[in-house]
């Protein structure tokens, strides 16, 4: 006589040993090495970004006559290249460890100090970049002269008891410094920011299987 | 997930875990890590459950999403199957079990779509009408004609009507 599906299903069970359930670790391993992958591949596509954006910006800035703007900015974003580069070298060289809570716990670090070196740099990074723009504009040739000593003459015509330093209106010059201190101050927060829109998701990932570790292993 | 939680709330429907799981992998590779998957997803959602059903129903809904979550990622990814089923050549070299029976019976269910093998499985493992819906969100009324008509298609698979 066949035997109905019911009950192929309890005998086959009951003789069968496929009901052992597989041990609950490797999928910790598996996602903190698949999610730093990840992270690594962003960080490596990010430097070449930024790599081939500086060559495009050097030959733009060549072309629209602002060529100081394009070399500061090739020299600023060359030095966050360099320093970047050799901090992603340290995390290849980071071991996977013993276990996937260990090689986490090495990541942390070293994005800790990722993020530390790169918000000091930031508070030199973007008031550079002002300066470097500012610089740009003021020298780009403007009809045989430079186009910020134009401007200061078209001042002096409006305003020409204004003070100058330099030949420049000291007005200008503290609203320049205000914003270098505003950018130098708020250049770590700048950068945090950047970072959270960029990896915040992979970060936040990392941080939930920490947590899930962690109260694994209490 | 403390070894405690795991003893008490998800070891006991492990067999349920485990089958509905081989149901939707063909690989012993995948079929660890969709259980895993599973007992995580359980343990991470234990706060959201407001006893307004019973664990155990709690517990065969969490595992049926994710194990649908994990095929529709795995089908977006790299499709290694064109429809809903797994053939046979694909499941030859997989796990198989000892019992001859059960390994076609396993093949002829692979050929049904998602929610079919999940309302199959949860009838052989005797769960009542009301609780298969409750678990796969569907009216109960439905849910005696829907197993007929599975019993009879996998009937014919197993007779070698449909492949």
């Amino acid at each position: 006589m066949e035997k109905s599906i019911e009950n192929i299903w309890k005998e086959g069970f009951l003789k069968s040993d496929a009901l052992v359930a597989p041990k609950i670790n490797n999928l910790y391993s598996q996602k903190s090495i698949h999610i730093i992958d990840k992270f690594k591949r962003m960080f490596r596509i990010n430097l070449i970004a930024i790599v081939v954006f500086s060559f495009a910006f050097l030959v733009v800035s060549y072309f629209i006559g602002i060529p100081i703007t394009g070399i500061i900015f090739f020299v600023m974003l060359w030095v966050l290249v360099y320093f970047n580069k050799k901090l992603l070298n340290d995390l290849e060289q980071i071991d996977l460890g013993d276990s996937s809570y260990q090689y986490l716990k090495a990541f942390n670090q070293w994005k800790n100090k990722q993020i530390s070196i790169n918000k000091k740099f930031s508070r030199f990074l973007y008031p550079m970049i002002f300066i470097s723009m500012l610089l740009g504009f003021w020298f780009k040739d403007a009809e045989g002269m430079p186009l910020g000593e134009r401007l200061v003459d078209k001042i002096l015509i409006g305003f020409p008891d204004i003070y100058l330093v330099n030949g420049i209106p000291l007005i200008g010059v503290v609203i320049v410094l205000l914003i270098l201190v505003l950018l130098a101050y708020f250049g770590g927060r700048i950068y945090k920011w950047d970072l959270n829109i960029v990896y915040g998701r992979i970060f936040r990932k990392l941080d939930e299987l920490m947590t899930d570790i962690e109260s694994l292993r209490r | 997930m403390s070894s405690d939680f795991y003893k008490t709330s998800i070891l006991p429907f492990a067999g349920i875990i485990i089958k509905l799981c081989r149901a939707y992998t063909n690989s012993q590779e995948d079929f660890e890590d969709y259980y895993q998957e599973v007992c995580l997803q359980i343990w991470r959602s234990k706060e959201n459950f407001r006893e307004e059903s019973q664990w155990s129903t709690w517990v065969y809904r969490i595992s049926l999403n994710v194990c649908l979550t994990l095929l529709k990622k795995k089908k977006n990814n790299v499709q290694h199957f064109a429809s809903d089923s797994i053939t046979a050549e694909e499941t030859e070299d997989n796990f198989a079990f000892s019992d001859e029976s059960l390994n076609l019976l396993y093949d002829a269910i692979r050929k049904l779509s998602e929610i079919d093998r999940a309302i199959i499985m949860l009838y052989l493992e005797e769960k009542s009408q009301k609780e298969i819906a409750e678990i796969i969100g569907t009216n109960p009324n439905n849910i005696g004609v829907r197993v007929k008509r599975i019993k009879m298609r996998l009937k014919k698979i197993l007779d070698g009507k449909i492949y």
